[in-house]
């Protein structure tokens, strides 16, 4: 394994895990000195039933002041500064924040406003704005999962600027992550696959890109192989709660390797399908997973080789000529969504074409695809990436992924 | 306690002295791409009127600082932030991490990988300064030291290399 | 893949390893809103050109730091009275540790002492007591170490003191600080290193984050343990074992800890050997007990030892043999390539049958689980196999 020139490792989150893990949630937020929280989450967790289930776990330990479920699917700025005036009505000194990427996101938010007792938001925004530890935070996620549990970014938008804030600080990262099957039970077959092929797509880039170090490796390799275990077999029975438990995990462990690794050009082309047609973010990486690394591999084709171990097993693994492995790798993940697709009734799409809406309409025409491209040049993870991509290259990587179509290797232009 | 003393930070003038120079350098060069490069044009061109970005070594310089003025001209606007309203800061984190740069032991975007460099500001703006940064690195290197710079040395015509090359040279230098 | 049904982690440490890697420091301590630095070190460390190469990292940086380069290998709390005055009087806002061992333990307990009562340090003793988190501690290992600074384990004065927060803020990894160790002493704290990571891997306690550093710090170890060993001016080999140790500290610090990690430390007080070098030694013999108890973790161990490749090509039923194999050989490899200078001490040590018992005996006080004979067999085989 060669040792990165230089990295920086950090994950400062407590996880705890388990089949009852929510009932340690009383300790833990005594142990941080606090028992007043405020849960922050969104409607559609609570329609879940999801924090009926938190709540029996924890009310006799702690004092919950205020339940706010307001959470927009999209981190809205206006909701951070409202849910902050509540916190600070009701008298709360602790967060917990149960639901997906925009709950946390929004919890984050709350948490530096509530801290730093700040008017503007704006102010902390940027890089290590943040000078001290905020307010004891408990985060437990309700999909298997974005990673955004473990990750010390937060993304924020203010719809009436037009602008999305990022922020970025060791501070930002929540005291504790409760990972619990019961919170992933009743996650419907559609949101099962496109979540797990989410994190998939963690692990996967920051294995195989620049940022790449000994632990997040290590890391990302485990989540590689519980999410090859379980993914199916959650998406077809999601009663299933050992999987459920494996995906849980599969997602902490994605989380905490891209948290440090970071991640590159499918999340770049993904962020930008995303913003442009408002496609689910795990969809657009189940999709465009394959491209990325088909597209790079000319540059680590050996590293993608290498994953054939955790996706497939020593078996096949030790069957596959070494030249063949990463080939076999991105026809095991293209085969993979084909698998989803069929468990979920179509409703996992495995190229962009066949992504519709509730209605049933497609949501990336043919000609939004120059936009996404061009949106794709503003985004920062391509800087991890290993090999360039200028607009044309986003768009030829685009079409394929709209056809659904592999790329065609000889129009790669190699640095 | 003869195991005590202290230490004051010092200086490390010889390398601040190579950065401020190779930035200078770098500064006028992205004044005279903005002129003679299309690429360098539209990327400004997609930036407001008046947007100045800054290159810098914490904890206290040196700095490159480049702005769009109000008629849409992109100028090298010195090294010195007093009184300048930056837009973005790209902060390299200390003068070693500035030596790595620019002796091009790590090029931008493996300094970014290995953590070398903040972003203060807009993540999209960054990225369009990123990819001056690389054209004006072609221009200005030869290309066995471009080639450390740049993720991918590009595919130009020989008329947009050399000619542009001698046209940035020459403007670098004499400062239009 | 195993996953327990419930586990918990808590890794508070950061890691920066490589080319540059102390020049960051002024930046850390920044983000830690920490802006005059304590540095303390072992005696003779000035000499050694350590503090020259710090000195010359806070160069151009606009911080100064206070430098104590005596702390001696046996500190006790009078010395730590003598740093907290100085911490205190001069103002002082967080501690560099360069060195592991007597440093790294002084450095934890002036933590202690810095962030609450110093006359009252002997109370946070025990197993979490202390209740919330310290000021700055930065630790950067000299591969004179063996990970334990980085976990949250300090024995000092007689007292042993665990809490999560002992642990370091900061791990600062810089080839530059890995020359100056003998590459015999490497090896034993190495070993160390590896019995830690290898019972986090397959003890009753592994959870797959604790595993993340264990597997890690396996890997590095089995890729460059033997190389600095043949070659002293192996850097990037010295640099990814201060990794492992650092990986292994952290893996350490959550799980239970292992039988041969209370075996070596056992044998260590009764024999007057290295406890390091003991649970190196002894770790195959343990492994190969939970073998034959029918122990499922071992196999998988092959992966960070040998390999994808081997793993992958081996039948999983001989997985666990081969590995327990691989670490035989490895001592093997250690002893012959310093000429058995790795493992003098263990092969010359005088060990009687009463000996073995006295340290089953004292082992069995410390574990969990009480296996006098278990550990009498376990010790047995292994000296009588030098």
């Amino acid at each position: 394994m060669d040792m990165p020139g230089y990295y920086e490792f950090c994950c400062r989150v407590k996880i705890i895990s388990g089949h009852d893990a929510l009932e340690k949630i009383p300790d833990t937020l005594a142990q941080l000195n606090a028992g007043r929280p405020m849960i922050v989450t969104d409607k559609g967790v609570v329609g879940a039933g999801l924090i009926d289930t938190v709540v029996d776990a924890i009310s006799n330990g702690v004092n919950i002041r205020v339940i706010a479920d307001d959470v927009p699917p999209d981190s809205d700025l206006r909701i951070v500064n409202s849910l902050a005036r509540l916190y600070r009505e009701k008298g709360c000194d602790s967060i917990i924040a149960i639901g997906g990427g925009s709950v946390m996101d929004t919890a984050k938010g709350i948490n530096i406003i509530v801290s730093e007792k700040a008017e503007n938001l704006m102010l902390f925004s940027g890089a290590n704005a943040l000078k001290r530890a905020l307010r004891p935070m408990i985060a437990i996620p309700t999909t298997a999962g974005t990673g955004s549990e473990v990750t010390l970014v937060a993304v924020i938008k203010d719809h009436e600027k037009h602008l999305k804030m990022a922020f970025v600080s060791y501070f930002l990262l929540p005291d504790a992550s409760i990972v619990d099957s019961r919170m992933t039970l009743t996650l419907p077959p559609a949101i099962t696959a496109a979540t797990g092929m989410d994190a998939l797509s963690h692990a996967v880039e920051a294995y195989t890109c620049l940022a790449k170090n000994p632990l997040s490796d290590a890391h990302a390799l485990a989540a590689i192989r519980l999410i090859s275990d379980n993914l199916l077999k959650v998406t077809v029975n999601p009663g299933d709660r050992k999987g459920r438990l494996g995906m849980a995990s599969a997602a902490t462990l994605a989380g905490i390797a891209f948290g440090n690794s970071m991640v590159g050009m499918v999340h770049t082309l993904g962020h930008s399908v995303g913003s442009v047609c408002g496609v689910p973010h795990g969809a657009c990486m189940a999709i465009l997973l394959p491209y990325g690394l088909e597209y790079n591999m000319h540059k680590n084709g050996n590293l993608t080789a290498e994953l054939l171990l955790p996706i497939a097993g020593a078996e096949v693994y030790a069957a596959t000529p070494k030249e063949e492995r990463a080939q076999s790798v991105i026809d095991l993940i293209r085969r993979m969504n084909q698998e989803l697709y069929e468990a979920t009734g179509g409703r996992h799409a495995r190229f962009f074409r066949e992504s519709l809406d509730r209605k049933g309409k497609e949501m990336v025409p043919k000609e939004k695809l120059p936009d996404i491209a061009e949106t794709a040049l503003r985004d920062g993870s391509i800087f991890y990436n290993p090999e360039d991509l200028d607009y044309d290259d986003f768009l030829m990587v685009l079409e394929a992924a709209w056809e659904g179509k592999p790329l065609n290797t000889f129009l790669i232009r190699r640095g | 306690m003869n195991n005590f003393r202290e230490v004051a930070a010092g200086e490390k003038s010889l390398k601040r002295d190579y950065v401020a120079i190779m930035m200078w350098f770098m500064g006028r060069a992205i004044q005279a791409a903005a002129t003679v490069d299309k690429a360098v044009k539209k990327e400004f061109m997609d930036m407001p009127d008046g947007f100045t970005f800054a290159l810098c070594v914490m904890p206290n310089g040196p700095y490159m600082i480049v702005g769009k003025d109000q008629r849409g001209l992109v100028r090298y606007r010195g090294w010195d932030p007093e009184g300048k309203m930056i837009d973005l800061q790209m902060k390299i984190k200390n003068i070693e991490d500035a030596m790595l740069l620019f002796t091009f032991q790590e090029s931008t975007a493996l300094a970014t990988a290995r953590e070398r460099l903040i972003v203060d500001g807009e993540v999209a703006q960054a990225c369009a300064i990123v990819r001056i940064l690389d054209i004006v690195e072609v221009y200005l290197l030869p290309k066995i030291i471009a080639r450390l710079a740049v993720k991918r040395y590009p595919a130009w015509s020989c008329g947009r290399k050399y000619l542009g090359r001698v046209l940035i040279y020459i403007r670098t230098i004499f400062g239009f | 893949m195993y996953l327990p049904e419930h586990y918990e982690f808590f890794c508070h440490v950061k890691i920066n390893s490589g080319h540059r890697a102390l020049e960051q420091i002024p930046f850390e301590l920044d983000v830690l809103n920490a802006r005059k630095p304590f540095v303390i070190s072992r005696k003779g460390d000035s000499e050694r050109g350590l503090i020259d190469v710090i000195i010359d990292a806070f160069k151009d940086s606009e911080v100064a730091i206070g430098i104590f380069d005596g702390v001696p290998p046996d500190p006790d709390l009078k010395l730590i009275r003598e740093l907290f005055n100085i911490y205190r009087d001069r103002g002082y806002d967080a501690i560099i540790a360069v060195g592991g061992g007597p440093v790294a333990d002084t450095a934890k307990v002036l933590n202690i002492a810095v962030s609450g009562k110093p006359d009252d340090i002997e109370e946070y003793a025990g197993e979490d007591q202390i209740k919330r988190p310290l000021k700055p501690l930065i630790i950067v290992p000299t591969l004179s170490g063996t990970g334990y600074e980085m976990s949250k384990h300090v024995f000092f004065g007689g007292r042993a003191y665990v809490s999560h927060f002992l642990m370091p803020n900061l791990a600062v990894i810089d080839p530059r600080m890995t020359i100056t160790e003998d590459a015999v002493s490497i090896a034993s704290t190495t070993l160390v290193a590896l019995a830690h990571a290898v019972e986090a891997y397959t003890g009753a306690t592994k959870n797959p984050l604790a595993d993340a550093y264990a597997y890690s710090a396996i890997q590095l170890i089995m890729e460059h343990l033997v190389k600095v060993l043949r070659d002293q001016q192996y850097g990037s080999g010295r640099l990814a074992l201060s990794n492992a140790h650092a990986m292994a500290g952290c893996a350490f610090s959550n799980v239970a800890s292992g039988i041969a990690h209370e075996l070596g430390k056992a044998m260590g007080e009764v024999c007057h050997m290295p406890p390091g070098l003991c649970m190196g030694m002894l770790l195959p013999h343990v492994l190969e007990k939970q073998m034959s108890e029918g122990s499922h973790n071992i196999a998988d161990l092959l992966l960070p030892l040998a390999g994808f490749d081997a793993y992958a090509s081996m039948t999983d039923n001989l997985r666990a043999r081969r590995a327990v194999d691989i670490l035989y050989d490895l001592l093997k490899d250690l002893s012959a390539v310093s000429g058995g200078a790795v493992s003098r001490r263990w092969k010359n040590a005088q060990i009687s049958e009463d000996t073995l018992q006295g340290i089953a005996q004292r082992a069995v006080v410390n574990e969990v689980i009480s296996d006098a004979d278990g550990y009498v067999k376990i010790l047995r085989e292994a000296t009588e196999r030098r």
